[in-house]
Order: C-alpha cells, then sequence, then structure tokens
C-alpha cells in the first residue's frame, strides 16, 4: 500500500515536473524575441519534458512492451531534437548580419608584453 | 494558312521558346525607367507626408481605429461560423439513433471485410479494395502536382543563364547547406537506417495494422530527405536520380492503374478473379492490398523528395 502510493507520488511528481517543462518551452517559444532563445525553449520541453512524461508513464504502469517503445521513442528524440536545434542555430549564425546585436561578443584579451 | 500558323505558335509555346502572355504581361527583368520614376516620386511623396507629427498622430489614431474594428468583426464573424456550425449539428441524427441508412455500409465493412478483403486493418481494407478508384485518384494527384511543381521550379538549359543563377545565389546555398556539419553527419549515420527500415516495416505492415502507402511513404520520403541534408546530394545522385524517380513514379502508377482495372472489370462482370487472399494477418495476405501499398508509398516518397530537391536546387534528381 505503501509502495503504491509512494509510486504514484513520484509519478506525479515526474508529470508536474513534465508539465513545467513544457510551459517553460511553449512561453519561451512565443515570447522571447530571439530566435536562439526560441530554439533553446522549445528544446528545453522536447528533451526534458518528453523524458519526465515517459518516466512518469513508466513508474505509473509497469514495463511492458508498450513503455519499451516509448524509449525508443525518447532516444531518437534526444537525437533528433538537439541536433534540429544546432542545424537551425548554425544556419541563423551564419546568415544573420545582425547577430551580435543579440548576442554578446566576446573577444579574448590579448596578453601584453608586460604581463608575460 | 492560319491553322498552321496557330500550330506553330502552340509548338514554340510547348518548346518553350514562345511566350502567349508576352504582350499582356511585362515580365522582363530590366528595370522600366518610367516606372521606376513614378514610383520614386511617390514614395518621396508618401515620406513628406508622414514625416509631420501631426500626420504621424493621425495615422497611429487611424490604426487604433482600424484594430478595433477588425478585433470587432472577427469576433462577430467567429460567432457566426460557430452559430451555423452548431445548427448544422443540431440536424444530425443524435448518437446511438436508429438511423438505418446512416450504418449500412459502415456494418458491411466491419461484418464482411476480414473476408472480402482478407486485410486485417479495415482501414486498409476500405482505401485499397473498396475504394480503390479513390486512393488511385489521390496517387496520381501527388504525380500531377510533382509536375507542376517541375513546371515552375525545373532548371534546365532554357532558364539556367538568368541573373538568379549568380555567383551569390551559389554561395548563399552553400552557407544553408549542413552537409558539411559533423554533428549532422553522424547523427544522420545512426538515424537514417532506423527511419528507412521503419518506413518499410510501415509499407509492408500496412494490411494487418495501423500503417500504409501514405505514411509509409512519407517517413521514406522524410528517410531521404534527411539522407539528403546529412551527406549531401552527391551521395544521393548516385543511386536515386531523376530518371529512376520518374520510373519508379510511372511503373507504381502504371501497376495500380492495371492491377485495380483488372479486378474492377472481373467485379463489374461477375467474374472469379485469381488473386489470392491469403491467411488474414500473414505479411503475403489481403490480395492487392500489399502491392498496391508497396505502390502508393513508392509514389509518395519520390514526390516528396521531389519537391524537396526542386525546391533546394531546382531538379527533381541527378541527372
Amino acid at each position: 500500500m505503501i509502495f503504491a502510493w509512494i509510486r504514484f507520488g513520484l509519478c506525479a511528481l515526474c508529470l508536474i515536473t513534465a508539465m513545467v517543462c513544457f510551459t517553460a518551452a511553449v512561453l519561451g517559444a512565443n515570447r522571447f524575441g530571439f530566435i536562439m532563445n526560441r530554439v533553446h525553449a522549445g528544446g528545453v520541453g522536447d528533451t526534458l519534458g518528453l523524458f519526465l512524461v515517459a518516466l512518469s508513464i513508466l513508474l505509473g504502469d509497469g514495463f511492458h512492451m508498450g513503455e519499451l517503445k516509448l524509449g525508443f521513442i525518447i532516444i531518437f528524440m534526444w537525437f533528433t531534437s538537439p541536433v534540429s536545434s544546432h542545424v537551425l542555430i548554425q544556419v541563423e549564425y551564419f546568415t544573420n548580419p545582425h547577430l551580435y546585436d543579440h548576442v554578446k561578443r566576446e573577444i579574448p584579451e590579448m596578453e601584453t608584453e608586460e604581463e608575460k | 494558312m492560319k491553322l498552321r500558323e496557330w500550330k506553330n505558335k502552340f509548338f514554340r509555346w510547348l518548346d518553350g521558346d514562345y511566350d502567349v502572355m508576352a504582350n499582356i504581361m511585362d515580365g522582363s527583368l530590366e528595370p522600366d525607367e518610367s516606372h521606376e520614376k513614378v514610383k520614386r516620386e511617390r514614395k518621396a511623396a508618401q515620406k513628406e507626408m508622414t514625416s509631420s507629427g501631426l500626420s504621424q498622430a493621425v495615422i497611429s489614431a487611424e490604426r487604433k481605429g482600424f484594430y478595433q474594428i477588425y478585433i470587432g468583426v472577427a469576433i462577430v464573424s467567429c460567432i457566426a461560423l460557430i452559430g451555423v456550425l452548431l445548427f448544422t449539428v443540431n440536424l444530425l441524427p443524435r448518437y446511438g439513433e436508429e438511423n438505418p441508412r446512416a450504418v449500412e455500409v459502415s456494418d458491411r465493412y466491419i461484418e464482411h471485410g476480414l473476408e472480402e478483403t482478407g486485410a486485417v486493418n479495415i482501414v486498409a481494407g476500405m482505401i485499397l479494395d473498396y475504394r480503390a478508384f479513390d486512393t488511385l485518384g489521390e496517387s496520381h494527384v501527388l504525380f500531377a502536382a510533382l509536375l507542376c511543381v517541375m513546371i515552375l521550379l525545373k532548371k534546365d538549359k532554357k532558364n539556367m543563364d538568368s541573373q538568379f543563377d549568380d555567383y551569390y545565389q551559389i554561395e548563399q546555398d552553400a552557407y544553408f547547406d549542413v552537409s558539411k556539419d559533423t554533428v549532422m553527419r553522424k547523427v544522420g549515420i545512426l538515424i537514417v537506417p532506423c527511419i528507412f527500415v521503419f518506413g518499410i516495416y510501415i509499407l509492408l505492415n500496412g494490411q494487418n495494422g495501423p500503417g500504409g502507402g501514405f505514411s509509409g511513404g512519407a517517413v521514406l520520403g522524410a528517410g531521404l530527405i534527411i539522407f539528403e541534408s546529412a551527406f549531401g546530394f552527391e551521395l544521393v545522385d548516385s543511386f536515386f536520380t531523376a530518371k529512376v524517380s520518374m520510373v519508379i513514379s510511372f511503373v507504381s502508377l502504371a501497376f495500380y492503374s492495371f492491377a485495380k482495372g483488372y479486378v474492377f472489370f472481373m467485379g463489374a462482370n461477375h467474374l472469379h478473379n485469381h488473386i489470392p487472399k491469403g491467411i488474414p494477418g500473414a505479411i503475403l495476405s489481403g490480395g492487392l492490398i500489399l502491392p498496391l501499398n508497396i505502390a502508393v508509398g513508392l509514389v509518395v516518397a519520390c514526390t516528396m523528395f521531389g519537391f524537396y530537391s526542386l525546391f533546394k536546387r531546382g531538379s527533381v534528381g541527378g541527372v
């Protein structure tokens, strides 16, 4: 009985955390102004949110064939979502002429003779 | 004499030498001097008019009023649409009500579908057996859409030397080309085989479970697109040329038409057709459903990749 309640609690916790992640993702993808921030917000939902949903289903339902398929979906999404974000950001990086209006450029400071 | 002239014109139009709309639509790329001048003057006048503070205030007030009207019209039209739809729903027979006319066909499908088509998946039995004409039209529409996009976007000798094909365009395309990216390549090696296997599984399993030609073909086409974006067009062109794409589409559609024509002809004349139905649930079952699924899937995959390739570089496949 206690075990079942613990399992339910963990399941609910995972689901609530996943909902927080997805809310952040939706809000971020819609409200942020710059594409890099948007892609980052979307990536959070695609990776952590999806994983937490799958974990809560696994905890709530036990391990069956369906959960194995769910695991494959998670693996697939963890491969594809970051790569698609990476490619999007790369295209943005190469094509946006006003990139440094949004991104802080950190120029490495040259070492002077005296410091050496 | 006149007929020959028209015929000559028609064939010249077919070859692309003669533009019928040449005098009606001005498609010339040279800037029209007088037109440009009028445009410039109009722009200057507009700038002069809108630059003063008073006119700015008037414009912003008008804009505000426009948005209020816009929102009001949107709300009213939404409510009207909801009302119309709810009224229509009201006319439908109620859920669970005795309505023999509405359930006659679906009852037939559910009761005799497995026996008559040999497919466990009733939907596959419906779209590829009872209503195969519909699916035939759909796959031909896909092919026709590919041909239309080809008419608009294909690059060949006749439109190659236009000013859109200059050096900067090529330079810009090289920026968007992600196939030289290491991450994309490494992930492509892992992902692409899985996608192809999954697509083939969906294609072959159409008569036994969810899936079929359209979804399997879409997965295969997406796999080809990912393959291209990971490894570049050079590798795709080694096995998937324009000719291969066209031959696959043509053979699939012709096979579909002839096979289904045979079945319809025999069925309409109350003759026995010699296509075995097989054991329901096996991969080789369902009579013609499996081959038709494969045909539809190949057409869909070719069309999807053809669209992608036409939009990216202006040809269906490599030469």
